[in-house]
């Protein structure tokens, strides 16, 4: 529902149906009875926001309790905004319409660092003030949780609680304390102390950062009994956590139209440049009959035809083929179609792939990131040319004729030569079409490079690296595409400067929270989509609050510096992460879990048990 | 394969939902439903399911058809019905399941209701001397865009009928335009070329599509 003044100025914005709520499986519930309203506040459009798995797992868990009341709530697109700030209505929850400013919770999914200013940007539509200090109140209690949140502090200044690692179960236990805390009429002050002692939740007020005279950290020190280290929360058997069994379904198209099942969390790859990957370590799978048996009820719920089996490395699922081949038997009669994100073709069974295929055909796609062996060795990307070049021609055969080729500059150690290596990779995928003697008539092969610049993130081996500088990526790209010689291949690329201010945050400290209000302030928010970020206005923001960005991403940091997010602990330990580091400038690789445990130090998450080790033992 | 025409009510906040969108929202509803649908034969296969008269955003409807082909030809039309009715979003409701009497291609009108909300009596009291004047006066020019671009046209002559009524601040517009793929007039652009013309500025709209009608002014079925 939305606020009946909104009513007369829904149909002069672009899709209103992202405005009105009511969409089928959302939830309404009788306010009277409920002890806790949570905003989940999404701080991107609805389309992309609706597409995210992690909010539709936390609406339904908390919706799952009585007292309780989860309603969603998306940045509007600018159009809304104004027609919002011109008419002094404030941002609404779509179940309800009711105010964001009267709930008792404001949960955050921070997915990316470009949604900082989005964040602001939409505390401020909803009438609070957006730096923590100046909400005195117990209610609202603005917490935050997703990839981002391992290093949130250039956002201390903005939440009250930052919840690291999987919220299903760390959501409830605030959720619990913020309803005990409300009734017995407790201070703001005293509820943030009490949350502190929970495992799992970091109170960035309760930390004090002190700095050396050069910029870096000089001491972390925890106030108020808050711990030193704040271990991330770890859900152990995802066969009995919290699983959703419908999902709203929009009106409109949204980006992702279909369904999700997690299979897995955690990866036993160990990409150094992977974020995600050693953030949600260690590895831990659903069982197949478990995720086949989640398939169908969201299949039943949604009516979505295609449904996504996600996880990191889907091909990496041990009960892949026995989840399929059970899952086919009914999907094949109801033509729904299975995705598979993150598949590796190489060693997947051509019997299975036809069937995959019979409903409809996706696109292929693979994800070298490097151009040459040696790159490839540096980034533990272990996927050789003579695996793509056999995957390509055995797709070509089989009728596809376009492919997708993941690639990333800016690498530790790179060279021309590496650069150059891209260009020639595609075209040697270019030629493997051309050798088919079965070819598709009609039709040229079409090789798309995807061309990302490295972004060194907190938690990975590459956190003490130097990123190159926007120049030094445009030059790399132009390189790059020089060396492009057909006209079978094309290129797309990110934009450098997106990814400088990503870099900028992803490894930033508390000192930046100054530079994004100021910058939200001017008029910056949506920096994601290149059409909003504005260059100059970041940049004149640095300025005026005596910051150099190039602090936090030009420069090396030595392995003894205290990183800003210290306090955090994601289970892999840095003495692994400098290993690794040293591996990667050695150009030596590190087996994946599966063939031979690291020793990275996550498997006490799990009780000290990592389930690699185990199911390998078993 | 038994053919058979939904008829569907459309309000609520279901009537944010663009043409295309409806499309996907009763193509998942139907699944939900399990009701065997034909599906087409393409590249990528899809449930048999046309939507005989677009409706535009922001408009409700009472009774607008959808054609489906069914792969089961034992199923009731009854049953269809509450299977829908059962999975359908609030604002999305089927009201009847026939058997097409009459071809797509006869559907030539359209008759709305429009409620016209005005700041004051006095306005809509103006507006409905002033709005029979332009009618009466046969010449009412808007910019209409088709596949072919921008042209001006009279929307006079699309307007097989027009009463209108005041009662306080409501104006209430009851209007038979032409709709359909000869000729079409989107009620939206009606009703505000009408207040241009007649010096009236409202406040807010309502605009339900009550039926469709052949040329003649039958009732389509």
């Amino acid at each position: 529902m939305f606020p009946k003044e909104l009513k007369k100025h829904l149909l002069k914005v672009q899709k209103p149906g992202r405005y009105t709520g009511g969409e089928l499986n959302s939830v309404v519930k009788d306010k009277s009875k409920i002890d806790i309203r949570y905003a989940f506040c999404f701080p991107d459009t609805y389309e992309i926001g609706m597409s995210h798995l992690g909010m539709k797992i936390l609406y339904s868990l908390i919706n799952s309790r009585e007292d309780s009341w989860c309603e969603r709530v998306f940045a509007p697109d600018t159009d809304m905004e104004k027609i919002l700030r011109d008419n002094g209505i404030p941002l609404y929850a779509l179940e309800s319409g009711d105010a964001v400013k009267d709930f008792d919770a404001i949960g955050f999914t921070m997915q990316y660092e470009l949604s900082y200013t989005n964040v602001l940007n939409m505390l401020d539509l909803a009438g609070l003030p957006v730096r923590a200090s100046e909400r005195k109140e117990l209610t609202p209690v603005v917490m935050v949780g997703g990839t981002c949140v391992c290093n949130s502090e250039p956002m201390a200044d903005f939440v009250d609680i930052v919840l690291p690692g999987d919220g299903e179960e760390v959501t409830n236990e605030v959720i619990d304390l913020l309803k005990q805390f409300k009734k017995e009429n407790k201070s703001k002050q005293e509820f943030l102390t009490a949350a502190s002692q929970i495992p799992g939740v970091y109170v960035p007020s309760l930390y004090d950062i002190g700095y050396n005279a050069d910029g870096t950290v000089k001491s972390i020190t925890a106030l108020c009994g808050a711990p030193q280290k704040v271990v991330k929360r770890n859900v152990a058997d995802l066969d009995k956590m919290f699983a959703p069994e419908s999902f709203v379904v929009p009106f409109i198209e949204t980006v992702f139209d279909r369904t999700t099942v997690e299979l897995f969390r955690g990866c036993i790859r160990g990409c150094r440049f992977c974020q995600a990957g050693f953030l949600s370590r260690p590895l831990r799978e659903k069982s197949p009959e478990e995720a086949e048996r989640q398939c169908r009820a969201i299949c039943d719920s949604t009516g979505y035809d295609e449904i996504s089996l996600c996880s990191l490395s889907t091909s990496d699922y041990r009960g892949l083929e026995k989840l399929l081949n059970n899952m086919l038997t009914w999907t094949e009669e109801r033509k729904i179609n299975i995705a598979l994100p993150s598949l590796r073709v190489d060693n997947f069974p051509q019997e299975l792939m036809k069937r995959l295929t019979s409903v409809r055909r996706s696109g292929l796609t693979f994800a070298p990131e490097a151009g040459t062996q040696r790159m490839r060795d540096v980034i533990n990307k272990n996927i050789t040319e003579r695996e793509i070049l056999e995957t390509s021609a055995r797709a070509f055969a089989g009728g596809w004729n376009a492919v997708k080729l993941y690639f990333m500059i800016g690498l530790p150690t790179e060279t021309d030569e590496d650069i150059k290596g891209i260009a020639d990779l595609a075209q040697a995928v270019v030629d493997e079409f051309y050798k088919n003697p079965n070819k598709p008539k009609g039709k040229g092969a079409q090789v798309n490079i995807s061309l990302a610049s490295l972004v060194p993130k907190p938690f990975t081996p590459f956190q003490w690296e130097a990123q190159d500088t926007p120049d030094v990526l445009i030059e790399k790209q132009k390189y790059l595409i020089s060396c492009v010689k057909s006209g079978k291949i094309s290129v797309s690329r990110h934009v450098p400067w997106t990814s400088f201010l990503e870099g900028v945050f992803a490894r930033g400290d508390r000192r930046l929270c100054a530079v994004i209000e100021k910058a939200w302030r001017n008029g910056c928010h949506f920096d994601s989509w290149e059409e909003h970020l504005k260059k100059e206005t970041w940049l004149a923001a640095f300025e005026e609050c005596g910051i150099d960005p190039f602090f936090y991403t030009a420069r090396k940091r030595s392995f003894d510096e205290i990183l800003p997010w210290d306090m955090m602990d994601y289970g892999v330990t840095k003495a692994f992460l400098i290993s690794e580091n040293k591996k990667a400038h050695n150009g030596e690789t590190t087996p994946s879990c599966r063939e031979k445990c690291s020793g990275c130090g996550a498997a006490r998450l799990n009780g000290g048990v990592c389930n690699e080790m185990r199911k390998t033992v078993v | 394969m038994k053919c058979a025409r939904l008829w569907y009510k459309k309000s609520g906040m279901a009537i944010y939902t663009s043409h295309l969108d409806m499309n996907r929202c009763f193509s998942k509803a139907v699944t939900r439903a399990d009701i065997p649908l034909w599906y087409t034969e393409g590249f990528n296969p899809h449930p048999y399911m046309t939507f005989l008269a677009p409706l535009a955003l922001g408009q409700s409807a009472k009774r607008e058809p959808i054609d489906i082909k069914l792969e089961d030809d034992e199923i009731t039309f009854d049953r269809v019905k509450s299977r829908l009715n059962a999975v359908l979003p609030e604002g999305l409701e089927i009201v009847d399941v026939t058997e097409g009497r009459m071809k797509p291609g006869e559907i030539a009108k359209a008759k709305y209701k429009i409620r016209c909300f005005f700041i004051c009596e006095a306005d809509a009291v103006s507006f409905r001397k002033n709005a029979l004047n332009v009618l009466n006066s046969g010449e009412m020019f808007a910019e209409k865009r088709s596949k072919r671009g921008v042209k001006t046209v009279n929307l006079c002559p699309m307007v097989s009928k027009c009463v209108i009524t005041a009662v306080d601040s409501l104006a209430v517009v009851e209007a038979v335009l032409s709709a359909g793929n000869n000729e079409n007039l989107n009620p939206q652009l009606f009703i505000e070329t009408l207040a241009q013309y007649s010096e009236s500025e409202f406040d807010d709209i309502d605009i339900i599509r009550q039926s469709l009608l052949t040329e003649s002014g039958e009732l389509f079925e």
